[in-house]
């Protein structure tokens, strides 16, 4: 047992560690990883600068404004029960407000969310449901009819999903628009750079350029004449060279999430110094990109086995994948067609780390709309409504899983899957190499 | 160019020990064909022991043999045996076998003693031992002090060294090389032929492979004859010899004064005829090729004669194959 292990082993770290060196002596290996993290840093000075750049406050319900001319803002007018739209009517003895303090005056607070069935929400900051003071009805504050006064009653399907936001109105309904915006922008950066970049992107193009070639390369220049002298079988050449491959792949992936996680940790938005908690969404996709580059890594030096310019069906199965990717990013675990794919699975553990990291996702996309559609459904000036800022680019990141069992199992699932597909692969990958006549 | 005398080895007298197991390399009725050519035909033969030349022209299925010995390519009818044992998809014979690849291409990044110690390690060594075997194969080899140089700084013959030493990673009891000598200068050829001559004088089987007849002469008397993926002849060069001594031979010499050289050669009792094909050349022709050969720089020194080149135009593998396939 000893002895056999011990030989394995001697074997295993002699063709890995020779092809690490191999890597490391290229001068493609150095460019394609250099190309990689390079493309990687530019996107992310994007998000620098967005994280940097101030967001404009909106008036999303539009109460800023002094309809009538009297100096006086509506929000103000409407806690002081006074008409908004008549010069006449205002509250006397008051000074006005600027209006400024009517914008971005009532915030989310919807921390409570308990994301059970149903959830009560929000709080009235400005006063313009309350209307403390005034001959209002209680039923008149209580439009949601939870028998509580201005507030929202959240009513969740399973795994998070809102179905319905039923607010007593005039709560939550202006919000801090950079708060939002920055949270959204970051959340979508991570998902959009973590998915489509890394995991995509160069789980695809790592692969494509450093493992097509793995044993291809060495057929074609005659070098591996002298590792198929010696006594190893064909098959463990494979696995072998696999392992230098992912010594050079993996800890590129790993280095580059970290340096990424180090980045949006100390810029995004925060109250403490570092968003530890985003570490957990680094990490999935961190494990879904190294899967991903040990699945397409087996696929693509099979190709390389299978026929002297594998690379051409490396890139004809690279645009599926692409295609599937964006299935998956847009319909989410709604389609079942990615599940034919190696990505699908790839992103959507990527989906169900998201889905850990913030389990306010779903919520958090759905306020973002239902504030904008407000804000459209009283506006006048048609110009200014709309989803708050950052939502948009979080609802096309952002998807769930689908696989209708928790975020841990869906990872775990995913996860094995893509262990599976190596496996097949490889194991195709070298039955061809085994029976491959080597006459050149 | 005339067969270089001076460098021509001990032949190799040891005789062929027969092994009670199986043979060490066993070709029985072997045929490969690629679509509908027919790179071997119906090869047989059995060895061990002994160094054994593999002679045949470019094509005429020297590599497909070697191929077939190393689980490369699959037998189209037959059975190919090392040790006993079936190579194809099968590498444990591979353990008591070293192989030198015809292939230039190396992994030049690498120094010597590193693309050993690699390599060495495939066969379940430790990296400490696997270091201390490249090192004896590389001393072996006459590498020792320059086994911490890139392989791409090598020359040719050096190069050819590194792939030997390679193949002699723990002690095989078969090596098969592939045309060791191609593109070797004659320092580089005759260290080479040195290596080979000592691999058999230690009981090892060697197989080497060329398409020049006094190459394999000086390195072993023990042929294969290749032609047109059949086995000519399996036997002693000295035999092959002998027949073609028997056939008039030519030389081809290209001097200053053709007919004053043809006067001083005409006394050799052997010379059958001469002749003057065009201005500059003298061909003489001769049962004797050796005697003649040998009395030639004594003529050409003592009359002064301005030689610049000696040929043996049928010195070559292709009038062997001519003879022994009973050509003119």
């Amino acid at each position: 047992m000893n002895s056999v292990w011990s030989k394995l082993d001697r074997k295993a770290t002699a063709i890995a560690e020779f092809t690490m060196r191999q890597y490391r002596t290229r001068i493609s290996t150095w460019v394609v990883l250099g190309v990689g993290l390079g493309s990687m840093l530019l996107v992310a000075l994007f998000y620098a600068d967005a994280m940097n750049t101030q967001i404009e406050a909106i008036d999303n319900d539009q109460d800023s404004y002094d309809w009538d001319g009297d100096g006086y803002p509506t929000g103000q007018e409407i806690i002081h029960g006074t008409d908004p739209y008549n010069s006449n009517s205002y509250p006397i003895g008051i000074e006005p407000d600027p209006r400024e303090k009517w914008i971005n005056e009532d915030d989310f607070n919807w921390d409570n969310a308990s994301f059970a069935q149903i959830s009560k929400v929000g709080y009235d900051d400005d006063g313009d449901c309350r209307r403390e003071g005034q001959l209002v009805s209680q039923s008149q504050k209580d439009n949601n009819g939870d028998s509580i006064p201005c507030n929202i009653v959240l009513i969740y399907s399973n795994y998070s999903q809102v179905l319905i936001i039923s607010s007593d109105g005039n709560v939550d309904e202006d919000p801090d628009d950079e708060k939002y915006a920055k949270e959204a922008l970051h959340r979508a950066f991570i998902l959009g750079v973590g998915k489509m970049g890394i995991v995509y992107l160069l789980g695809i193009f790592l692969p494509l350029f450093l493992a097509t070639g793995l044993i291809r390369d060495e057929m074609t220049n005659g070098t591996m004449h002298f590792m198929i002298a010696k006594p190893i079988a064909r098959g463990e050449i494979l696995v072998y060279r696999m392992l230098g491959y992912l010594g050079i792949v993996w800890p590129f992936l790993i280095g580059l999430c970290l340096l990424m996680s180090l980045l949006t940790g100390f810029m995004g938005p925060s109250e403490s110094f570092f968003r530890l908690s985003d570490l957990a969404i680094w990490f999935t996709i961190c494990i879904a990109a190294m899967l991903v580059t040990l699945v397409y890594g087996a696929i693509f030096s099979t190709f390389g086995i299978l026929w002297k310019q594998g690379v051409v069906l490396a890139i004809i199965l690279a645009a599926w994948e692409l295609g599937m990717a964006f299935v998956s990013v847009l319909a989410g675990g709604d389609s079942a067609i990615q599940k034919f794919s190696v990505i699908g699975w790839g992103l959507m553990i990527v989906d169900a780390g998201a889905a850990m990291t913030w389990p306010d996702m779903a919520m958090f996309i759905e306020m973002g709309e239902w504030v904008g559609k407000q804000s459209c459904d009283r506006s006048t000036l048609g110009d200014e409504c709309g989803p708050l800022i950052g939502n948009e680019p979080l609802r096309f990141f952002s998807s769930g899983h689908g696989l209708g069992v928790t975020n841990w199992v869906a990872a775990l699932i995913a996860s094995l899957v893509l262990i599976f597909q190596a496996a097949a692969a490889w194991f195709i990958g070298q039955s061809l190499f085994k029976g491959k006549e080597m006459d050149d | 160019m005339m067969p270089d005398l001076s460098q021509v080895g001990e032949a190799e007298t040891k005789e062929w020990v027969p092994d009670n197991t199986a043979p060490v390399v066993m070709f029985d009725n072997v045929s490969k064909q690629y679509g509908r050519i027919n790179a071997l035909t119906s090869i047989s033969f059995a060895l061990s022991g002994g160094v054994t030349g593999v002679l045949g022209m470019n094509g005429a299925g020297k590599s497909t043999l070697f191929k077939l010995m190393m689980g490369k390519i699959k037998p189209s009818a037959g059975e190919v045996k090392l040790f006993g044992q079936n190579p194809w998809k099968n590498t444990a014979p591979y353990a008591r076998v070293g192989f030198v690849p015809e292939h230039e291409k190396m992994h030049d990044w690498m120094t010597a003693l590193d693309f050993i110690t690699t390599f060495a390690r495939l066969h379940g060594l430790t990296r400490d031992e696997a270091e201390k075997e490249a090192t004896r194969v590389l001393n072996f080899v006459g590498l020792g002090d320059v086994m911490l140089k890139q392989i791409g700084r090598f020359s040719k013959g050096m190069r050819q060294r590194v792939k030997i030493a390679h193949a002699l990673v723990n002690d095989p009891e078969l090596i098969i090389l592939d045309e060791p000598l191609q593109g070797c200068d004659p320092l580089a050829r005759t260290s080479i032929m040195n290596v080979i001559r000592e691999l058999g004088r230690m009981g090892r089987t060697v197989l080497v492979s060329s398409h020049i007849l006094h190459e394999i002469e000086r390195i072993t008397e023990q042929i294969v004859i290749l032609h047109n993926g059949r086995l000519l002849a399996l036997g002693n060069s000295h035999a092959i010899r002998e027949m073609l001594d028997q056939h008039p031979h030519k030389i081809s010499i290209t001097c200053e004064d053709p007919k004053a050289l043809a006067k001083d050669v005409i006394d050799i009792e052997e010379v059958r005829g001469l002749s003057i094909p065009y201005a500059n050349n003298l061909i003489i022709e001769t049962q004797h090729f050796g005697v003649v050969h040998a009395k030639l720089p004594g003529i050409i020194v003592d009359n002064s004669h301005k030689v610049s080149q000696i040929d043996s135009p049928d010195d070559d593998l292709q009038s062997i194959l001519r003879y022994l396939t009973g050509g003119s």
